[in-house]
């Protein structure tokens, strides 16, 4: 029969007394670290040199050093010269095209592109999302997570920013998955369970779909608007504080308070680092790659028989009226649904065509981040919550679309930058 | 029988079912969530038995969806031997789950994992008189160097279901400890 | 002295005096009880969390959780 919980814990006084013996405590350096991780004083500057240094790491190792200093040259100097060459059919082959490289308009005449972004093909600009921008860059966020999971970080970084998330009806834990579905936004709606009832996880899902954008989408940013990520990564938590707010005002359901276990510091092991890494690689590229080459070809074949221009025409009006960006944001829009990293990609590509102001860029991006989940994150909210809620999650999402877009906008118009 | 591995979140459950299975795992997802648990199966006596590192738990009261699956596998394997793994460090709070799953009649080991780290805290555990008020077998392990492994198999066979009702009796007494 | 553990200061020491009933349970896996030794590890501006010690381990509650709890200090 059970106990009551006073009882049980008579009982295991009873046998600690007679069974255990604590010796002298002694304060260690660990635990002198420990604390000051904690510490709201010495914890926050901590936190900001972690992220500071998780950034500086993401940019150098995925950016600076694989991307730029060597897959761009690989891709635009030998691979795309390469299909150029030896690809049948030639520029105003549709299946060329499709598959290599789409060409564009320069003074009225169609000419061969001369980088991977503006190519469009399938093995051109495909291949490049993926293997020459994106895996790098989520491989350098895995292994820097890894490293912050198995030291035992993220629980203080929860404590840290409890106080924070608490006021819109979130744990601090929330910042785990968080911060995970800044690699890639699957396994952050897998990491929302920890999470105490269903309100918090229904907003936590929301949210990440919504203003939390993956390595993938990450990284492709970073290689074109460098200049911007700081504003984009403002404008986004803006988003995500603000609108968690508000969810928190109208869904209903309790916000329990935090009781979280702080466990002690810990050498991460190479051995856990290195499987944890090749796991969850292995399933990002499961997921990304076959979606990056179907959301190519889709949008390739929109391009070839017209559909993306009717699209445009149709749409437009509204893009250019209410959101301020042009039309031909119709396509990384519907390549987004698929994939956010092709996406950004393909936005590249028309920014090279030098068709968008700087702000259209900026606000073309952040509408990439917010306007819909991508499929495979979709997939799985469907999976992890019922229907209903996932309606409330996508009526949610509309609107807050059509209102932090159209923000954004007016707040380009005041400042005389839309 | 089936062999459920139960523990707090970070005492070693998941270097327990490392080093006890073989080859063969399979990562499985509990039906209905996003909540994954490991598979395996182990030799015991010369026979296959499947082992299962349960989510981390901190008691049998549900806070977490982690939690809730690991509450309703054990519901749902009764006729289970539950490998109770415990932080030898922080030994109250680990019985606290283990007396938790023996109440409900679960035959049980209690493995005093993280040996190493308590022997650094300067805490003694008299093992013998634990494993005689209990009623259970009783091992100090080190998951990362598996000491203590070979012995702690070799027990899971003694292990079963105990009365709370004796292991009140054999700690001195009920007057303060009153059943609910 | 009695106060509220959401009270105690920066690394100061108490026992566990009381417990909200209904809260027991919940706190009852991490080893906070009555009778317990409890130290105040850290605690976080504008009504954030605490991070309390028992028995070596930490645990981080939230401020009207520990609102909850009866301590007795020196
Ligand atoms: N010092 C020491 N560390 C251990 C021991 N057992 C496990 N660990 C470490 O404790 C951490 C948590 O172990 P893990 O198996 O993931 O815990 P789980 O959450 O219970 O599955 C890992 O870093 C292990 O390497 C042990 O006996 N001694
Ligand atoms: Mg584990």
């Amino acid at each position: 029969m059970p106990l009551s919980v006073d009882a049980r814990w008579d009982l295991i006084d009873k046998i600690s007394k007679q069974t255990v013996e604590f010796g002298a405590r002694k304060h260690t350096l660990k635990d002198a670290i420990a604390e000051l991780t904690v510490k709201p004083l010495t914890g926050i500057p901590v936190a900001i040199a972690v992220i500071y240094g998780f950034w500086s790491f993401f940019c150098d190792f995925a950016g600076t050093l694989f991307t730029d200093g060597f897959m761009v040259r690989l891709f635009d100097e030998h691979w795309l010269p390469w299909l150029q060459s030896v690809f049948p059919g030639g520029l105003k082959n549709p299946f060329y095209a499709l598959m290599v490289d789409a060409g564009h308009i320069e003074g009225g005449v169609l000419v061969a592109s001369d980088n991977c972004f503006e190519a469009f093909g399938v093995l051109t600009s495909g291949f490049f999302v993926v293997f020459g921008v994106v895996l790098w860059a989520v491989l350098a966020f895995y292994l820097m997570f890894a490293i912050l999971e198995d030291a035992g970080y993220l629980p203080r970084l929860a404590v840290l920013v409890d106080t924070v998330l608490h006021k819109i009806g979130l744990h601090g834990y929330a910042i785990v998955p968080t911060f995970l579905s800044l690699g890639c936004n699957v396994p952050g709606v897998t990491a929302t369970r920890p999470l105490e009832t269903r309100k918090q996880r229904f907003m936590m899902m929301t949210l990440l779909a919504i203003f939390v954008p993956c390595g993938a989408q990450i990284g492709i940013m970073q290689d074109l608007v460098p200049e911007m990520m700081g504003w984009i990564f403002l404008t986004l938590a803006i988003g995500y504080l603000g609108f968690g707010f508000i969810l928190n005002k109208i869904v209903p359901g309790k916000s329990p308070e935090l009781i979280m276990d702080v466990p002690p510091y810990q050498m991460p092991t190479l051995r856990n680092i290195v499987r944890k890494l090749w796991i969850r690689t292995s399933r990002f590229l499961i997921v990304a790659v076959p979606f990056v080459l179907l959301g190519s070809i889709i949008v390739g074949l929109m391009y070839l028989t017209g559909a993306m221009d009717w699209l445009a025409a149709v749409l437009g009006p509204l893009l250019m009226g209410w959101f301020g960006v042009p039309s031909e944001t119709v396509a990384p829009l519907i390549a987004g649904f698929l994939r956010k990293d092709l996406a950004v990609g393909i936005l590249g590509g028309l920014m090279e065509q030098g068709i968008m102001t700087t702000f259209q860029v900026f606000t073309s991006v952040i509408l990439l981040c917010i306007y819909f989940p991508c499929l495979a994150t979709f997939a799985l909210m469907l999976k992890e919550e019922n229907g209903k809620e996932i309606l409330g999650s996508l009526a949610s999402l509309v609107a807050m679309v059509f209102v932090y877009g159209g923000l954004i906008h007016l707040v380009g118009i005041m400042l005389g930058v839309a | 029988m089936k062999i459920l591995l139960m523990g707090h979140p970070n005492v070693g459950k998941s270097v327990f079912f490392n080093r006890l299975t073989g080859a063969k795992v399979l990562e499985s997802n509990y039906p209905g969530t996003t909540v994954d648990f490991m598979k395996g199966w182990m030799r015991l006596e010369g026979e296959d038995v499947e082992l299962i590192d349960v989510p981390g738990a901190f008691s049998l009261e549900p806070k977490d969806r982690a939690e809730e699956v690991a509450v309703k596998m054990l519901a749902e394997n009764k006729d289970s031997v539950i490998v109770c793994v415990l932080d030898a460090s922080k030994i109250e709070r680990g019985l606290y789950l283990a007396l938790e799953i023996i109440e409900k009649g679960y035959p049980a080991v209690v493995a005093l994992n993280m040996w190493d780290v308590a022997e650094d805290k300067n805490i003694r555990i008299d093992v013998e008189k634990l494993e005689r008020i209990l009623g259970v077998p009783v091992v100090p392990t080190t998951a990362i160097s598996g000491e203590g492994f070979k012995e702690l198999v070799s027990k899971i066979k003694e292990a079963a279901p105990v009365k709370i009702e004796k292991i009140i009796e054999s700690a001195g007494g009920r007057e303060s400890a009153a059943v609910s | 002295m009695e106060k509220k553990l959401s009270e105690m200061d920066f690394d100061e020491e108490g026992t566990v005096k009381e417990i909200e009933e209904n809260l027991k349970k919940q706190v009852a896996g991490m080893g906070i009880r009555e009778g317990k030794n409890v130290r105040m590890a850290t605690k976080q501006p504008i009504k954030g969390p605490v991070v309390v010690e028992v028995d070596k381990s930490f645990t981080s509650l939230g401020l009207g959780i520990a609102d909850k709890i009866v301590v007795e200090v020196e």
